[in-house]
C-alpha cells in the first residue's frame, strides 16, 4: 500500500521502460521464430495420441504379412493338411518346416523350402537335458544303431513323413483321456537307464504297471521288453494331471522299425518286405490296412500268447 | 525512487494463481493440452503376451519365424530363447540360442539336476523406461500398448538400448535406428497372430487383448499363476510368464 501511494504522489517520475523495448522485441521476434521453427519441423500428427508422431502407427501397419498360416495352406493342399493335422505335428504350423508363404501364394511357382535334413529335425527332437522330459527327443546315435540304420546320413524322413511322423490312426487331440504317466524319462532326459536305483527322497511317480500290472510284467517278457509302454500307447501329456493316450496299430507304425530298407542292416529287429509279406504268409487277399496285431498279437504282449496256446 | 514499479504480494499471489492452471494442464495433463482423439466410450483393445515356461521345448521356432517375418539382420534378435542349466551346487549356466537352435550334445552333463527354457521378447512396459528416455519422441507405447519405434524418427542414439532392463533393444546395424519386438504390429492390427506365437508348436507363446475378458491370453492369465520378469523395476511388463523359476527373475 505505501508503494502505491508514493507513485501517486504529485512530481513523482513515472518509471521509464524505452531500454526493454528492443529487448521485448527480440523476445517476441524470437518466440515466433521458434515457433515458426517448431510447426514446420515437428510433423503434423506428433501429439495425437502422445509425445510421438501418430502417423508412425500407419507406417507399421502398412507392412505386409508374409506368415499366411495354416489355413492359408489347406484352401490348395486340402489333403495333406487334414493328415497333418491329425497326426503328432498337427500342432505344428506348415512354415516352420517350409518357410513363409508369402510369395508361393501371390505365385504358385515361388517354390517353398522343405526342411527335411536330419538336423532340421533335430533342431526339435534332438535330446536336450533343458526339453521337458514328455516331449519326444532321440539321442539320434542310439536310435540309429536300434533299428539298423547304417548311414550316419540316412534323413528321418526315410522312415518318418514330416507330415504323419507316427502314423496314428485316431486324432491325437479327440484320443481318450488318461490320467498323467509319469515314467523315468519324463523327468530324467537322457539318463533313463532302469538299473539306476531311486534315492531315499524321490517322489511317488505314477507308472504304467500300477494299474495294469499283470500286462506290463508280461509285456517285460516280451520281444518288445526294451520298449516303453508310450512307445506303441502314445501318451501326450495335456496339464498338469491328463493327456491323452492313444493305442496305434497302424501297420505303417510297425513298418517304422520292421521294414526292410536299403539303409537298414540286418543288426536291428527283424524287417519284412511290404507289402509282399501278406503275400508270402498267407493266399488270402489281405488287406494291407489290416493292423498288424491281427496275426502279431502274442509277439508284443506275452499274455496273450498264454491265451493263445491255451486256446489252441 | 528506482524501484517503485513493483508489485504488491498480493498482486504476486494473484498473478501465479491465475497461471497455475495453465501449467498444470500442460506439464500433468499433456493429452488434454496436446489433444487426444480418444472419443468417450470407445473401448481400444490392450495387447498382452505370456509364455508358459513348462511347455517351451527350446525349437526356436519362434526366432526363425520372427527373423523371416521381421527381416531382423543376422546377429540380432527381436525374440530369443535363453537355456538355464542349474548344476548341483547351484552353479547357474546360462546360454542364448543361435537362430537355428540349441546344438544338440551326444553326452548330456551329468551334474545338471534342473534345465528348463526361457523365451524372452520386449515386456511392452506399462511404464516403459525406453520411451521415456527417448529425446526425439522416437520410442512411443501405441494406443493398444505396444511398444515401437518410429524408424523416420529415431535418430539412432541407443538411449533406449542402455535404459531397458530387459535388453531386449539394439541399433539395427542396416538402418541406425532402434530395433525391437513390434508384437508384429502389421499382423495384430489385422487379426492375425504375432509371428512367433504362430510359429509356436507346443503354445508355450501366448497373445490376447488383456480389455477382452473372453481373450485366450485373459482366460489363461485367470486361471495359471503367473509374475513377471524384475518387477522391481516398476515398469509394469505386460508379458507374463507362468512357471518361472527364480534364477530367472
Amino acid at each position: 500500500m505505501t508503494i502505491l501511494n508514493a507513485s501517486n504522489e504529485v512530481g513523482a517520475v513515472r518509471p521509464d521502460y524505452r531500454h526493454a523495448y528492443p529487448l521485448l522485441i527480440a523476445v517476441v521476434l524470437g518466440v515466433t521464430a521458434a515457433l515458426f521453427v517448431r510447426h514446420s519441423l515437428v510433423p503434423k500428427s506428433f501429439g495425437r495420441y502422445g509425445f510421438y508422431r501418430a502417423d508412425a502407427l500407419d507406417d507399421e501397419k502398412a507392412r505386409l504379412s508374409r506368415h499366411a498360416g495354416r489355413a492359408a495352406c489347406a484352401e490348395c493342399h486340402e489333403d495333406v493338411a487334414a493328415l497333418h493335422a491329425r497326426d503328432a505335428h498337427g500342432s505344428v504350423e506348415c512354415e516352420t518346416c517350409h518357410g513363409v508363404g508369402d510369395k508361393h501364394i501371390k505365385d504358385n511357382d515361388a517354390p517353398m523350402a522343405r526342411a527335411d535334413a536330419k538336423d532340421d529335425c533335430l533342431v526339435c527332437h534332438g535330446l536336450l537335458d533343458a526339453r521337458p522330459g514328455s516331449f519326444p527327443q532321440v539321442d539320434w546315435r542310439q536310435h540309429y544303431r536300434f533299428v539298423g540304420v547304417k548311414d550316419n546320413a540316412t534323413a528321418c524322413v526315410r522312415c518318418h513323413s514330416g507330415h504323419e511322423p507316427l502314423y496314428l490312426e485316431q486324432d491325437l487331440r479327440k484320443a481318450r483321456l488318461h490320467p498323467l504317466i509319469q515314467e523315468c524319462a519324463s523327468c530324467h532326459i537322457g539318463r533313463t537307464d532302469r538299473t539306476l536305483k531311486k534315492p531315499d527322497a524321490h517322489p511317488q511317480i505314477f507308472q504304467c504297471d500300477y494299474c495294469h500290472h499283470d500286462l506290463a510284467k508280461s509285456f517285460a517278457r516280451g520281444a518288445h521288453a526294451e520298449l516303453r509302454c508310450t512307445t506303441c500307447h502314445l501318451f501326450v501329456k495335456e496339464n498338469a494331471f491328463s493327456g491323452r493316450i492313444v493305442r496305434n496299430t497302424n501297420p505303417r507304425f510297425c513298418l517304422l522299425c520292421h521294414r526292410k530298407a536299403d539303409f537298414k542292416s540286418e543288426s536291428g529287429p527283424p524287417t519284412i518286405e511290404w507289402p509282399g509279406h501278406i503275400k508270402d504268409v498267407s493266399n488270402d487277399a489281405l488287406d494291407p490296412k489290416r493292423p498288424c496285431v491281427t496275426c502279431h498279437q502274442a509277439q508284443i504282449h506275452e499274455l496273450y500268447r498264454k491265451d493263445a496256446q491255451h486256446a489252441m | 525512487m528506482p524501484c517503485d514499479d513493483r508489485i504488491s504480494r498480493r498482486q504476486m499471489i494473484k498473478r501465479l494463481a491465475a497461471g497455475a492452471p495453465v501449467a498444470l494442464l500442460v506439464t500433468v495433463f499433456p493429452r488434454l493440452a496436446f489433444g487426444g482423439d480418444r472419443k468417450p466410450g470407445e473401448k481400444r483393445p490392450l495387447y498382452a503376451y505370456a509364455v508358459d515356461v513348462s511347455r517351451c521345448i527350446g525349437c526356436c521356432a519362434c526366432m526363425r519365424a520372427c527373423r523371416a517375418e521381421n527381416d531382423v539382420p543376422a546377429g540380432f534378435f527381436r525374440t530369443w530363447v535363453e537355456r538355464f542349466r542349474v548344476r548341483g551346487n547351484g552353479e547357474v549356466l546360462v546360454d542364448v540360442a543361435a537362430t537355428d537352435g540349441f546344438v544338440f550334445k551326444a553326452a548330456p552333463d551329468e551334474d545338471i539336476v534342473k534345465a528348463f527354457f526361457v523365451p524372452k521378447l520386449c515386456n511392452h512396459c506399462e511404464k516403459s523406461v525406453c520411451s521415456q528416455v527417448c529425446p526425439v519422441g522416437a520410442s512411443y507405447e501405441s494406443p493398444e500398448g505396444v511398444v515401437l519405434v518410429d524408424k523416420k524418427h529415431c535418430v539412432g542414439c541407443g538411449y533406449c538400448v542402455q535404459a531397458c532392463p530387459y535388453g531386449t533393444r539394439f541399433i539395427d546395424p542396416v538402418s541406425h535406428t532402434a530395433g525391437k519386438c513390434t508384437l508384429c504390429y502389421h499382423r495384430i492390427v489385422r487379426g492375425e497372430l504375432p509371428a512367433c506365437v504362430l510359429a509356436c508348436p507346443k503354445g508355450a507363446r501366448m497373445f490376447g487383448d488383456l480389455h477382452d475378458p473372453k481373450s485366450h491370453l485373459s482366460i489363461f492369465l485367470r486361471q495359471r499363476r503367473y509374475r513377471v520378469l524384475k518387477p522391481e523395476m516398476g515398469t509394469h511388463p505386460k508379458c507374463y510368464y507362468t512357471d518361472l523359476d527364480l534364477e530367472v527373475i
